[in-house]
């Protein structure tokens, strides 16, 4: 499953890229190699929950905030 | 369970586990694959004096990378190495672009090389654990615990990385009673 992303600036490498979700809870931050983004979009597996329409993810890398499952709405869901 | 240097070809080879540039026969070792140092570094500042300066991650506004940012300087390692002073942190890069496939059962940890670490030179700062579905280049969090500057090359043997095989397929990597669902 892809979600949708933001792209936020570089990272500190030049391999990265600093990428925002916007979860339930507001928005996310984390830093991911560049290669995982695909068309503003990033995978993120299988959802690992559900529950009102939303689906709870585990996103490829640790959050700014030290977050690795987030809950996201569907209609951020790409693919 | 510890992955071999077998299985750790094979996981290679099935694309299972990807490593980029693909490391060479001298790489391996019995349950290890030793990895390279980028020539990209980010070298945190060291306090001025007369200034007091603190971190504080459990502040409402604070932003990691941002951070990083202002208490580091970004640096490319020159051919004659970077000299790492005693006591200094610096964020280095693996070279290689590591990436394990969410659905293989295989997660890994980061480890030093005990040639270097005879000499004071720590690769991670308790943050060994590359997760299953990672991947990137691999960030070390370099400090010289000993008296002496390290001189650091580009492409130096820097880590290993040892891989290990997970009790089962973690929930991302497993098409259960959510797949099939979509955003519509």
């Amino acid at each position: 499953m892809r979600v949708k992303i933001e792209e936020m600036g570089i990272g500190q490498h030049p391999s990265e890229k600093v990428v925002q979700v916007e979860t339930l809870e507001g928005p996310e931050q984390l830093i991911v190699d560049k290669r995982s983004i695909h068309d503003r979009s990033l995978d993120v597996g299988f959802p690992v929950g559900q529950q009102n329409g939303h689906f709870l993810v585990e996103l490829p890398r640790e959050t700014l905030r030290g977050l690795w499952r987030v809950w996201i709405d569907k209609q951020i869901v790409v693919e | 369970m510890i992955l071999t240097d077998r299985e750790i070809r094979l996981s290679i080879a099935k694309g299972l586990i990807i490593i980029d540039p693909a490391p060479d026969e001298k790489a391996f070792s019995s349950t290890a694959v030793d990895l390279t140092l980028d020539e990209h570094i980010a070298e945190l500042r060291e306090g001025e004096g007369g200034l007091e300066q603190a971190i504080d991650p459990g502040h409402k506004d604070f932003k990691p990378e941002k951070t990083l940012e202002l208490v580091s300087k970004k640096l490319t390692i020159p051919a004659e190495g970077y000299l790492l002073k005693p006591d200094l942190l610096v964020l280095a890069w693996t070279k290689e672009y590591v990436n394990l496939v969410p659905h293989n059962r295989v997660a890994a940890r980061v480890e030093g090389k005990s040639s270097l670490a005879r000499f004071g030179l720590g690769i991670h700062v308790t943050a060994p654990t590359i997760h299953a579905g990672f991947d990137g280049h691999i960030r070390l969090e370099m400090v010289n615990h000993g008296k002496l500057p390290i001189r650091l090359r580009p492409n130096m043997r820097i880590c290993q990385l040892i891989f290990e095989q997970t009790l089962g397929t973690p929930e991302k990597g497993y098409q259960g009673q959510f797949s099939g669902q979509t955003a519509s």
